[in-house]
């Protein structure tokens, strides 16, 4: 509209320049013929004013073209300051969101911090759970592991005794194996050793024939001694009559002493009897059976003495005997001892004598053999015959061997016999008596033997178990070991534990007691969890970004404000909400200042009395109740104002 | 080194003893969890693949043990080592590894050397430490922290050296025992068991 406005007065100023300049012309054209002079003056005083109406003109537009400018700038102020205020709002609104998310974060945390409370005690919770459980578990394990070991135990003792079977059995076959190859071995080397042992034997056999003439003549001696042996027979035949007739002369004396005691107990029932007899009958009576009462004890003595001198005859006899007899016994034995090694040496000889003969022949035939086919040069069929012979020779060596061993055994138990009826025949008395001490001191040895084995089975387990015998032995470790370092250290970290304990304690009474944070020496050092740092984090960004916007606004704002001042004219201070105070560059004295208020939302001002604004009546009435122009009031202050300065 | 030639001498055979002692105590400290795997490292000896620690106090408390050791075995005084394992919380003793020691005293310096090839003996100390890792299947587990000690049984007129002192003998309670494999150098015959608390969970 304004611009409607500047454009209409342009036109209309044209219009009347126009005009102007058409009414010069004609009164020019007119005035000229009737005055000369006057009419040059004329003429120079039209131009002179229409020179000066252009100049009026100009400085009209100029004029026009400043406002317009003017309008211009004060629009572009407006936006500029509607922008700048936007952004302030802006920014403020940030700030206050700002605040209010430092106030939510700040109550996050501390919900989070209530949280992580609740999650360690339910923590806590769990990880006893889980102990009792993982208790339970390894017991579950122990029992499993000690039944399986027992299986494994149980198992390893088949596979042993299975193995021990296996091993046993084949032990038996790799120890007939070795046999059989000994054997074999024995019977390869004799086989090549044939020849050697043929030289060797024909020295033994002219050895042997010597010793036999030896022989012959020792066994001559022997057969005169084996003479003698049916003399010893027939000693011994008599000794053992002898004996039966003593034992038989023993019984009689038994028999003997019986019937002289019975004979006794007759006399005296007899003498009783007589006695009661006695009493009836005459005394010639009497004295003829008294005296034959003397005349049988008489007899009964005398018999009685026989036969005690009898009796005591015969037991020394006996007596006597005993000693004999046994000399005899022990001379038997030793007699059938001799006669078995004789008997014994006489089959022994006997046998030799076979073998070396067979061996003679054997030679003999050889010694032929090697006489008989010297011309002849084949070796291979002789060393065959030689083999044959020999495995001949072996197997009847053998063979002779096993029935020597028979003999030998059969023997043996013969002699065996013989001792045992030897000692039955000399101890039969005695036999019970040593079965039973025999019977009492086997039993006596076996529970020796079960003591024993107790005692030893206690002091193997007793060795096992770590014991000794303090007498001989002592026990020493070194003084620095690690168990008992473990355990100074388990004891230094008690303690420590215990002061900690303490310190806490006193600290949650004083914390209890006082209410408020304490700073002393009692402070813990308790490590924040994960998610306060992360917070904290935040924040601290939070608070930078906040930092530095607000530096920027300060910065921003500052140019701004600079850049008004410059442009404008005018410092603008915002002293009190919706109050504006504007300060001119040109203002002679610093307090001298504008007060605008703004009304309303739209951004309409109103200006407030001031000290300055008093001064300025004329503008404020042309101005701002005329003209309702606020920028136009404030420029021409602005002009004003320098006016004063320039010319003053 | 005389064991290497012909036969086995009184020094040569304390030397063996001294080493499998210490490989056997090593394997015994690592299958029973007294000290951590990572502190383990894999040697081969005896042709096998054995454990050993790399712990420095460690080392240096088995290194004065075993040295002392193999001089009592070579004047014949010793008669056991033990290997005593302790429960830190309860201070009861767990496990015993009792190793006994038999020395023919007829083998002095100067005597000839034994007739018995190394290859074998090392044989037979395989067969133990074999063992040895076999009873883990058998042996309750170990729970709590644990410690070990080494103790010495030997004659009673023997100088207990400087850092040594006496001690009692550390027996279990309540034990179960296990006689394991021995082996001899022809001098010195050593003979293992082992002796664990009986658990009353059975």
């Amino acid at each position: 509209m304004d611009d409607m406005e500047d454009d209409t007065t342009i036109f209309s100023t044209l219009k009347s320049f126009k005009s102007l300049i058409s009414c010069p012309d004609r009164s020019l054209l007119e005035t000229e013929p009737a005055f000369g002079r006057s009419g040059l003056q004329n003429l120079y005083t039209k131009r002179v004013e229409l020179e000066e109406a252009a100049e009026r003109v100009r400085s009209h537009t100029n004029l026009l073209q400043l406002t317009q400018e003017k309008q211009q700038m004060e629009l572009s102020h407006k936006r500029a300051r509607i922008e700048l205020e936007k952004e302030a709002n802006s920014s403020s609104r940030d700030l206050q969101r700002e605040i209010d998310r430092n106030r939510e974060l700040l109550l996050q945390i501390r919900r989070l911090e209530e949280r992580e409370e609740k999650a360690n005690q339910a923590l806590n919770e769990q990880m006893e759970n889980n102990k009792a459980l993982k208790r339970n578990f390894e017991e579950l394990h122990k029992k499993a592991n000690e039944k399986d070991s027992k299986l494994a135990e149980a198992d390893q003792v088949c596979v042993c005794v299975f193995c021990i079977s296996v091993c046993r059995k084949m032990k038996k076959c790799s120890h007939e194996i070795y046999n059989c190859s000994f054997n074999i071995k024995k019977l390869s080397l004799i086989c090549a050793l044939l020849p050697l042992i043929c030289a060797v034997r024909l020295q033994e056999l002219e050895r042997r024939l010597a010793l036999q003439e030896q022989d012959s003549v020792i066994v001559k001696n022997m057969k005169s001694e084996v003479a003698r042996l049916p003399e010893l027979e027939r000693e011994i035949k008599r000794l053992r009559e002898e004996n039966t007739f003593l034992r038989e002369t023993k019984e009689n004396n038994s028999l003997l002493r019986e019937e002289t005691e019975g004979l006794r107990r007759k006399l005296e029932r007899m003498e009783r009897a007589m006695e009661e007899k006695l009493k009836v009958e005459k005394p010639e009576d009497l004295s003829r059976e008294v005296i034959q009462i003397q005349q049988r004890e008489l007899n009964l003595k005398q018999q009685n003495y026989t036969l005690n001198s009898s009796i005591r005859s015969v037991e020394k006899a006996r007596t006597e005997l005993m000693p004999e007899i046994a000399q005899l016994r022990a001379k038997a034995q030793e007699e059938q001892k001799k006669r078995e090694n004789q008997d014994s040496l006489v089959r022994r000889l006997q046998k030799r004598v076979l073998l070396l003969t067979k061996e003679r022949d054997g030679m003999r035939a050889i010694l032929e053999s090697y006489d008989s086919e010297l011309a002849t040069s084949e070796y291979s069929p002789q060393l065959m015959l030689r083999v044959k012979e020999a495995e001949d020779m072996l197997q009847k060596v053998q063979t002779h061997n096993t029935e020597m061993e028979t003999q030998l055994s059969k023997a043996q138990e013969e002699a065996g016999s013989f001792k045992l009826q030897a000692q039955m025949v000399s101890h039969i008395h005695h036999h019970g008596n040593f079965l039973l001490k025999i019977e009492e001191l086997e039993s006596e040895r076996q529970q020796l033997e079960e003591q024993n084995n107790i005692l030893e089975m206690r002091l193997e387990r007793h060795n096992l178990q770590g014991g000794y015998d303090p007498v001989t032995t002592k026990v020493i470790h070194l003084q620095m070991n690690p168990t008992s370092i473990a355990k100074q250290q388990r004891t230094e970290e008690v303690e420590q534990l215990r002061v900690e304990c303490q310190r806490l304690r006193d600290r949650l009474r004083k914390i209890e007691a006082g209410g408020g944070m304490t700073t002393d020496d009692t402070t813990l050092i308790i490590p924040p969890s994960q998610e306060i740092l992360d917070l904290r984090k935040q924040m601290e960004s939070a608070e930078l970004k906040n930092q530095r916007l607000k530096e920027v606004f300060q910065k921003k704002i500052q140019e701004f404000r600079t850049a008004c001042y410059v442009l404008t004219g005018y410092q603008i201070d915002i002293t009190v909400e919706n109050q504006y105070r504007l300060t001119s560059v040109y203002a002679e004295h610093m307090e001298d200042s504008l007060l605008f208020k703004s009304t309303g939302p739209v951004g309409s001002m109103q200006l407030l009395e001031t000290d300055f604004s008093r001064t300025l009546t004329g503008l404020v009435d042309l101005h701002l109740f005329h003209q309702k122009s606020i920028p136009v009031f404030l420029s021409a202050v602005t002009i004003e104002l320098f006016s004063r300065q320039t010319v003053t | 080194m005389s064991k290497t030639l012909k036969g086995i001498t009184l020094k040569g055979s304390a030397e063996l003893v001294a080493e499998f002692f210490s490989f056997g105590i090593n394997s015994i400290l690592y299958q029973r969890g007294i000290y951590p795997a990572e502190t383990f490292t894999r040697v081969t000896q005896y042709d096998m693949s054995l454990q050993l620690t790399t712990d420095a106090k460690l080392k240096n408390y088995l290194t004065n043990v075993i040295s002392q050791l193999k001089e009592w075995l070579f004047d014949c005084t010793v008669q056991k080592l033990v290997v005593v394992i302790t429960c830190l919380e309860t201070n009861e003793v767990l496990e015993r590894w009792q190793f006994d020691l038999e020395c023919d005293k007829t083998a002095k310096e100067g005597s000839a050397p034994r007739e018995k090839s190394i290859k074998a003996i090392q044989e037979e100390i395989r067969s133990v430490i074999r063992q040895i890792t076999a009873t883990v299947t058998f042996l309750p587990l170990l729970e709590t922290a644990c410690a070990f000690d080494l103790l010495i049984y030997t004659d009673k007129d023997l100088e207990v050296p400087e850092q040594w002192e006496e001690s009692g003998p550390q027996l279990i309670d309540q034990s179960e025992e296990v006689r394991l494999r021995s082996f001899t150098t022809t001098i010195h015959k050593v003979n293992s068991m082992v002796a664990y608390k009986r658990t009353n969970s059975t």
